[in-house]
């Protein structure tokens, strides 16, 4: 027992004291091929915002080219919706400079800018549901700058896309056909469209628009809203 | 009739005949948009994104259906339609937003525009028949009366009040004496109410004959009508400031000054005026009734036929109220947001920057050699530009100055001469063009909007080296140790930035700091023994606003911000001009400000030939931004602006990226 601790002592005692035991690198295998990809070289560039000038302008021919002021004062109404509340409150969260302050243009959607976007898309499509569709005496044609067509109720999903396509031109400048996407972008609206026909019905809410006239001013909110139409 | 047919019940051939029949009546209105779909077909949707980038960059809006329609048809020539819109005034928006989002020029609340020279304020007494009324006056104006003399016109005595500046009346308003009312005041029909103020008795007023006003023209409420609420058909003025004669004399006293703790006489808020060093030694001579002096030194100067030097506020505060102004203008003056009544200084601070957009427009539409941004000596200028330029510019100058010998502005950076006799104060919608403002004018470099928007010579500086050369300045050392030493460009710490920087602010010596004004050789000369440093070490107080003790000696002071180049405070702002265009840094500067905004995203070394190449073609069009911009439209940087895009198909190389030995060799 005593010779076996002695034994163990000495042993201890070597490797202690003894040289480090090294572990010599070695390259790694290399890993072999399972597929090949072309690298895609090409330059990439990141979608740009467009600027709020840009926007504002559009957004007043949308309204059939008022000026800002009477903008306001069609988007705020009487009908005590609360649509929209001045220019003023808008224009630092759409990105405008404020040269007289020193604030820079804002180069980068934020939430404040996105939730903006929406305010304004659906003040524009609700009065333009009110001019373009729900007017009396009827709206020329071509005086309508969003809806430029006749609604018709029931809407089928052949008569949706033509309509839709208008609205795709007006703000994504394109049509629809060309969306890219799995799905074509129309049947995707019209699901939309024909959701909220169904829920309007189903509701016994009064309502200022009737089924289909709410259904096409969600879809407008859907494309005044769209990222393809404040991106470019 | 589809709504008819469904209520009949579910007959399923009837709802579909209903729905065919409802397509079909509804079928050619559908026409336009039929064909322009059908016509679709052979643009692809990235020729159609290029077709809504080149309308946003160019036309400033989205295209609208017509314009897509006409993208679609066969003979659709982009290059003839991108040369057509590179002409109009949102192409020019376009250019010139690039330069506002650099400069910003647009001046803040801190700058005021209240000469007293030009400021009517108003007070309201009681007038004969017990009914109030206003009365215009200016602060400061010289009257004959010594109850009012450098006051308003009516003594507390007449009006039963105290009038103190800035704040509301103080007494019991007692009806004024109508003998004393029409000695003292006099009625006027003014340039605010009447568009033919000059004639002898104009009959035009604003809403009432005078129905065509321009659309930015819109006098506050409270200038169109009386306390009462009835509409102002003429305005009541003391009698000093309804003159109208150009030239008038020194008015002098001759009072001495009271005993220490003597009050005011006659119920006055301030002592009596007494004659300064100047009025003294010129008694009796004539001067111009435009000088800032004339209101403070001669009692026979007025604000012109219809108070046409002088501008109205409603009230007698520090910056009354005068007219309605849009509250932005994000889309420019032809688009203004909706108006609300605004101060005096922020009606000219408002022509100010629409001057310099009207610069930067007519370069750009006009496609001038864009170097004219930093050179021209001409401008354009509308009504209130021309009132500005004409009078409360130049009211503006001088007190400090006339310790110098200016009593009023002897060079100044707009020549009151050449500013069009025929633009009255109303029109703000005729622009006319000024082909050389003065001998020293230098493009945006000494237009009031520049001057006061950087105020100082260095904030002036600055911001030509940022926005025309692209450089900043960047400290190349955080340690700033204890120093007494003035001169900046070798002070430890500050010498990195201010080596360069203050000779280049040494260009601005000769321009006033948070002013526009002009200070002439003959008055300021770069060394003025006047301002030599006595035993003490201090030179004259009077020198201090325009002498640095700190660059002084005992032989003579020397001329704030000239000590960094006696050359270049002699130049001007024009030599800094003629530096700056004449570096390469100016071309490639304005090319890559161009190239960033149109691309959307900051350049980098990548984008170096790009740069290059379109700076050969900038210079080589003489400077214009036309063949820039349409050279970089065509450019496949542009074309390719926006191919981060999910559902675009990217561009492969036409050769594998990695070599095959790479991807096979090792392991076989």
């Amino acid at each position: 027992m005593r010779a076996l601790a002695a034994a163990a002592f000495v042993y201890t005692t070597l490797v202690a004291c003894g040289p480090p035991s090294v572990v010599h690198p070695e390259s790694a295998p290399a890993l072999s091929a399972a597929s090949r990809v072309a690298m895609d070289t090409a330059p990439k560039e990141d979608l740009r915002l467009v600027p709020p000038e840009v926007y504002m302008r559009s957004y007043l021919q949308w309204f059939g080219g008022l000026a800002p002021a009477d903008v306001q004062k069609r988007a705020k109404g009487a009908d005590g919706n609360q649509l929209f509340d001045t220019w003023d409150d808008y224009l630092s969260a759409l990105g405008f400079p404020d040269y007289r302050n020193d604030l820079p243009r804002a180069q980068q959607t934020n939430a404040i800018m996105v939730a903006t976007f929406e305010r304004l898309a659906i003040a524009l499509c609700d009065r333009a549901v009110d001019h373009d569709l729900k007017s009396l005496p009827v709206t020329p044609m071509a005086e309508r700058a969003v809806f430029a067509f006749e609604n018709q109720d029931p809407m089928t999903e052949a008569a949706f896309a033509p309509r839709f396509d208008v609205l795709h031109r007006t703000f994504l400048g394109y049509p629809a056909t060309l969306a890219p996407g799995p799905v074509s972008r129309s049947h995707v609206y019209y699901g939309l469209f024909s959701e909220v026909v169904t829920a309007r019905q189903k509701s016994k809410a009064k309502a200022r628009f009737t089924p289909t006239e709410a259904a096409w001013a969600a879809v407008c909110y859907g494309l005044a809203r769209h990222p393809e139409t404040h991106l470019y | 009739m589809q709504r008819a047919l469904s209520s009949r019940g579910p007959l399923v051939l009837a709802s579909l005949l209903a729905v065919l029949l409802a397509l079909f009546a509804s079928g050619p209105k559908f026409a336009p948009v039929a064909a322009a779909a059908g016509g679709a077909a052979p643009r692809t949707l990235e020729e159609y994104r290029q077709f809504r980038a080149l309308s946003i960059d160019i036309l400033g809006r989205f295209p609208t259906r017509a314009e897509i329609e006409d993208f679609e048809r066969p003979g659709f020539d982009r290059e003839a339609w991108v040369q057509k819109h590179l002409a109009g005034p949102a192409y020019a928006e376009r250019l010139t937003r690039i330069y506002m989002d650099v400069l910003r020029l647009e001046v803040g609340n801190a700058v005021n525009v209240t000469p007293a020279a030009t400021t009517l304020r108003r007070e309201q007494v009681q007038g004969p028949d017990g009914k109030p009324i206003y009365v215009y006056y200016r602060r400061g104006q010289r009257r004959a009366r010594e109850a009012t003399d450098g006051e308003f016109c009516l003594s507390k005595e007449e009006t039963g009040l105290e009038l103190p500046q800035n704040q509301p009346p103080r007494g019991t308003p007692i009806p004024v004496n109508k003998a004393v009312l029409d000695a003292e005041t006099t009625l006027v029909r003014p340039w605010w109410l009447y568009r033919d103020f000059l004639q002898v008795s104009p009959q035009l007023r604003y809403g009432a004959g005078w129905n065509d006003a321009d659309a930015a023209f819109v006098p506050g409420d409270r200038l169109l009508k009386e306390p009462d609420g009835a509409e102002t058909v003429e305005v009541r003025v003391c009698k000093e400031e309804a003159q109208t004669r150009d030239r008038g004399t020194l008015h002098t006293t001759g009072r001495v000054p009271p005993p220490p703790g003597t009050p005011p006489p006659h119920g006055r808020l301030k002592p009596l005026p007494l004659d300064d060093g100047y009025a003294k030694t010129h008694k009796g001579e004539a001067l111009s009734c435009r000088d800032a002096m004339a209101v403070t030194s001669s009692i026979d100067c007025g604000c012109g036929i219809g108070l046409q030097y002088c501008t109205p506020g409603d009230g007698n505060g520090d910056q009354p109220n005068a007219f309605a102004l849009p509250s932005r203008t994000p889309l420019g003056d032809s688009a203004p947001l909706p108006r609300t009544v605004q101060s005096i200084s922020a009606w000219y601070k408002h022509w100010w920057s629409e001057e310099v957009l009207h610069f930067f427009g007519r370069i750009f539409e006009e496609d001038r050699d864009f170097r004219e941004v930093l050179t021209a000596r001409g401008t354009e200028v509308n009504g209130p530009l021309a009132q500005f330029y004409r009078a409360t510019s130049t009211a503006r100058c001088c007190s400090r100055e006339r310790a110098f010998g200016m009593n009023d502005e002897i060079e100044p950076l707009f020549d009151t001469k050449v500013v069009p006799p025929q633009l009255f104060p109303n029109e703000t919608g005729t622009w006319l063009a000024v082909p050389d403002r003065s001998a020293h004018a230098s493009g945006l470099l000494t237009m009031p909007v520049f001057l006061e928007k950087f105020a100082s010579r260095r904030a002036r500086a600055a911001a030509v080296y940022t926005a025309f050369q692209c450089k900043s300045f960047v400290s190349t050392s955080a340690e700033l140790k204890p120093s007494t030493e003035p001169n900046l460009m070798v002070r430890p710490g500050c010498a990195g930035c201010h080596a360069t920087l203050e000779p280049l602010a040494a260009y601005f010596s000769r321009i006033e700091e948070t002013s526009t004004v002009y200070l002439p050789e003959s008055k300021f000369p770069l060394k003025n023994p006047a301002c030599k440093l006595g035993k003490n070490g201090k030179a004259p107080g009077f020198c201090d606003a325009f002498y640095d003790p700190a660059f002084g000696d005992a032989s003579a002071g020397l001329l704030r911000g000239a000590y960094a180049s006696a050359e270049h405070a002699k130049e001007g702002p024009q030599g800094l001009a003629d530096m700056v265009v004449r570096s390469p840094e100016f071309a490639s500067c304005a090319v890559s400000r161009v190239t960033a905004s149109f691309l959307g995203r900051p350049l980098s070394s990548d984008d170096d030939a790009l740069v290059q190449s379109l700076t050969g073609t900038f210079t080589k069009a003489g400077y214009r931004m036309r063949p820039l911009v349409l050279a970089l439209v065509r450019s496949d940087a542009y074309r390719k602006a926006n191919n981060l895009r999910s559902g675009t198909p990217r561009q492969l190389p036409t050769e594998p990226a990695v070599p095959d030995d790479a991807v096979h060799g090792g392991t076989k």
